[in-house]
């Protein structure tokens, strides 16, 4: 055991004296915390901005006037996904989703404002969070540092005069991976300050932020084995650093890229105008409320008359038209929910179809681990556009109930001509108090753990693939010696 | 020309020469076909919409003229626009991914619908695409790096650079072909399929201004390369150091900058217009009717002698306050505008600094797929609006009926004219 340290600390010592890994490891150091610090600032005051325009609506909702009911689902109302603490740590998708949603009758909305869209094209480069440092430029950093180890030792023969010495290819191996991985735990510390702090004052979920961690301390410590495993397999140092810069610009530079275009490819995504048509188009073949031969409409109001027991609308003691805005609002939130499920469902297979990318490069994996551990995945906005549209359904039903309620059928046919009747329809303002306020529900724990896991299987599938690596390579230098 | 030759052969014994040459071809190849393929989706996309549009219109078509109100054909008519890619777009593809390229508008308030996204995978979008602008910022200049670090120190450690130096006639020449044929070829490599992608999509001149700035930008990574090979370090040294630095110039830096721009422009107000302007429109409902319409004539005098609105409801009133909503943001909408050039404009400035920065915005630019294009289509769909709304006014205002006819009387979209 002395000996991997006596190997770990000489290889240290020789780390000291690159100058170019120093300023390297030095560089990492500062744009980590750089990056944290920024993200933190800006998640805060993303969320602060969102909870106050959410705050602006619900109050502005509740403090309109005496309405018609109709008008109110004509005015809608926004909901704002309020950010995970965890999207400190790694923003994932909400930078590309938009985090604001008008909520109106009849219609469904997307998501807009995303900050991509408002930013120009540097964000397309990658924006610095801890995520992006430790997932992109920490194992650059690792390579520059640690593509010697071995193949040094090789190339300046000194591998004999350690074997003279009774060294063993395991203890060397060892040392080496002791003084790498060393050096990439000290480039985590900074994140994993960072998610300490996230806990302890933003109320993380413990387990989510230890299990992000994990799986960072998991990710550089492939890199750290299969660097030495390179470095160890390679005749020259020059090689070895010509191969793993190769394999980082494969693995996280090009694959990552080139895995959305096969799967736009092989999945292509509807646009939004068609998909708003279809509705239309549907909807038309259902029914149509303003025809009087409708055959839908004309059974409905059939069966709402049978079930009150009266033969014209005008004796319903219900307000017929609100109840014809209830089935009418029935039938296109129904369409929408199945347009939104084959969108999701299009997108879930795109998202798989970059998933197997994930055993190309084990980037795509922790990326996916990652934002599912932060509650920033894609799944999570997919429920965000959810419960909004759940929302949306509930509140335009009940101002719709309201107005089968609250205003009379006689009423509500002569509002337009008769002004006393236009005054009545407008119904006393505390009904606009008694809808709900939005809450989102984020992912749960156990949601979160459970969406990580394909991605924590791929990775230590490739934890086995790095290893082995690594034994093939520690034969290869057993013969050499 | 034989002197070529010979250093030609001596570059390609080279174990790295040949495959790197050859993966550069292919990563560029497989980039102009990526990008070809999405500007043909999108055209196709385009011209997919068109008979469902049609389709859609004639069914409202069959319903309205029964009641002859002009006012359901406004309410009840979306019209399509769309931004067609440009020939080039195929290189650079910029935010096309992400900004809606098609969008269906009606004549009402305007703000209300111009923000609208579209439909899109975001976790597809997040890394960014693989289009030639990728592969020629990004990774040329690490292939640059692969064959240029160790091009004077490699000889002195193989023992030949005194040797070659002192048989040349002109040592400087020697070096300058060797780093002109290595730089070429792999220029070559890289420009080769995008001149068959540009021939293919038919883009002309502008397709020979995008191959001026690559070369550009290739030639200032080459010196970068010359200029640290020359320091005379040990090749292992030269390598590390061109990879840090192009480690720094095209991901950390523009990274800063960003976080420095996005911090120094805010730009919320679009959030923040979105809210104001449902509060004007919607108030619009509970304000005196004759105010909202004196209000109205301001802007449009030519209606001021038609009938004044009577009773609850009529369409002239609703449309009123649906301008009027859209002109009570509009310093708004201007300010967000603004804000977006703002945060443009300064990446231009970064560009003169960052060299990827700077490749990537000229390419954009004169592949039409930028910010100002962005906004370009914003204006057009505005324009277009305009037009829209004048053309239902005169069937609002004059109560005159609205007849199948009629709705083939509708402006359309034009297409922009090629630039």
């Amino acid at each position: 055991m002395s000996l991997v340290l006596l190997i770990a600390r000489n290889e240290g010592r020789l780390m000291r004296r690159n100058r170019v890994a120093q300023l390297a490891v030095l560089m990492l150091l500062l744009l980590s915390v750089v990056a944290t610090l920024t993200s933190v600032a800006h998640r805060d005051a993303s969320d602060a901005l969102r909870a106050r325009f959410q705050a602006q609506a619900d109050s502005a909702f509740d403090g309109q006037p005496a309405r018609h009911p109709h008008r109110m689902v004509h005015y809608g109302h926004f909901v704002f996904r309020p950010l995970p603490a965890l999207a400190a740590f790694d923003p994932g998708v909400d930078p590309f989703t938009g985090s604001t949603i008008f909520l109106e009758g009849h219609r469904q909305n997307s998501a807009n404002f995303g900050d991509v869209r408002q930013s120009s094209l540097l964000a397309r480069f990658g924006s610095l969070t801890p995520a992006f440092v430790l997932q992109v430029l920490a194992p650059l950093v690792l390579i520059f540092v640690g593509f010697g180890a071995v193949a040094r030792e090789r190339e300046q023969g000194t591998l004999r005069v350690l074997k003279a010495h009774g060294t063993t290819t395991g203890a060397l191996v060892a040392g080496k991976l002791l003084a790498l991985g060393t050096i990439a735990a000290l480039m985590l510390l900074p994140a994993l300050l960072s998610l300490a702090w996230l806990v302890a004052v933003e109320g993380a979920a413990l387990a989510a932020a230890f299990a992000l961690g994990f799986g960072y301390a998991g990710y550089l410590l492939l890199w750290t084995v299969g660097i030495v495993a390179v470095s160890s397999a390679v005749r020259s140092a020059r090689t070895a650093l010509m191969a793993l810069l190769s394999l980082w610009a494969f693995a996280i530079v090009l694959v990552p890229r080139v895995a959305p275009d096969v799967a736009l490819a092989m999945v292509p995504s509807p646009t939004r105008l068609e998909t708003d048509i279809a509705v239309h188009r549907d909807l038309r073949r259902i029914g149509d409320s303003h025809d009087p031969d409708d055959p839908h409409f004309n059974a409905f109001k059939a069966d709402v008359l049978r079930r009150y027991g009266v033969d014209t609308v005008e004796l319903l003691p219900v307000n017929y038209r609100g109840l014809l805005a209830m089935e009418g609002e029935r039938l296109t939130s129904g369409l929408f929910d199945a347009y939104a499920r084959a969108q999701f469902k299009g997108e879930r297979e795109q998202g798989n179809i970059v998933a197997a990318f994930g055993l190309l490069s084990p980037t795509i994996a922790l990326r996916s681990l990652s934002m599912a551990l932060a509650g920033t995945d894609l799944e999570a906005h997919r429920s965000f556009l959810q419960q909004a549209e759940a929302y949306r359904y509930a509140i335009v039903q009940q101002l719709n109930q309201l107005q089968a309620e609250a205003v009379t059928y006689a009423d509500d046919g002569s509002r337009n001509s008769d002004p006393e009747a236009g005054r009545r329809v407008r119904i006393d303002p505390r009904h606009w108090h008694d809808i709900p306020d939005f809450a989102y529900r984020g992912p749960s724990l156990h949601e979160r753990l459970m969406a990580a896991g394909l991605s924590a299987a791929v990775l230590l599938v490739w934890a086995l693939l790095v290893g082995l690596a690594l034994r093939a390579a520690m034969r290869r230098l057993g013969r050499a010696f | 020309m034989s002197l070529w030759l010979h250093e030609l052969r001596l570059f390609l014994r080279q174990p790295v020469a040949l495959p790197t040459l050859l993966l550069m071809l292919l990563l560029s190849g497989a980039s102009v076909w990526a990008g070809l393929s999405e500007v043909a989706r999108q055209r196709e996309t385009i011209a997919r919409i068109q008979p469902q549009q049609a389709e859609d219109e004639a069914a409202l078509a069959a319903w309205v003229p029964e009641r002859g109100d002009a006012g359901d054909a406004a309410y009840y008519s979306f019209h399509p626009t769309w931004d067609a890619p440009s020939t080039l777009a195929f290189a650079a593809l910029g935010q096309r991914d992400i900004a809606p390229y098609i969008l269906r508008i009606r004549a009402l308030a305007l703000e209300g619908q111009i923000h609208e996204s579209e439909n899109y995978n975001a976790e597809l979008a997040l890394p960014g695409r693989f289009d030639w602008a990728f592969v020629l910022a990004y990774l040329a200049p690490l292939f640059l790096i692969l064959l240029l670090h160790d091009i004077f120190s490699g000889e002195r450690e193989a023992g030949r650079h005194q040797f070659l130096t002192v048989m040349a006639r002109s040592s400087r020449r020697m070096w300058a072909r060797r780093v002109l044929l290595r730089g070429g070829l792999l220029s070559a490599m890289l420009l080769l399929p995008f001149a068959v992608g540009a021939l293919l999509s038919g883009s002309g001149l502008p397709a020979l201004a995008v191959a001026g700035v690559a070369a550009l930008y290739l030639i200032v990574w080459t010196l970068i390369c010359v200029g640290v090979a020359r320091a005379g370090r040990r090749s292992l040294a030269n390598a590390a150091s061109l990879a840090a630095l192009w480690l720094f110039l095209t991901l950390v830096a523009p990274g800063l900058a960003l976080l420095a721009i996005n911090g120094a422009i805010p730009v919320r107000q679009g959030v923040e217009l979105t809210l104001a302007q449902r509060e004007a429109v919607h108030a619009g409902w509970d304000k005196p009717k004759a105010a909202t319409m004196d209000a109205f004539f301001r802007y449009h005098p030519e209606w001021r002698n038609t009938p004044p609105v009577e009773g609850g409801f009529h369409w002239k009133w609703y449309h009123a306050f649906q301008h009027l909503g859209d002109r009570s943001v509009a310093d708004q909408a201007a300010a967000y505008r603004d804000g977006l050039k703002a945060r443009d404009l300064w990446t231009r400035r970064i560009g003169y600094v960052l060299p990827a920065v700077g490749a990537q915005v000229a390419i954009h630019r004169l592949a039409q797929t930028d910010l100002e294009a962005q906004q370009a289509y914003e204006d057009r769909i505005r324009a277009y609006y305009d037009r829209l709304r004048r053309f239902y006014y005169p069937y609002i205002f004059d109560d005159r009926p609205f007849t199948a006819e009629d709705f083939q009387r509708a402006p359309r979209w034009q297409e922009a004219p090629p630039a």
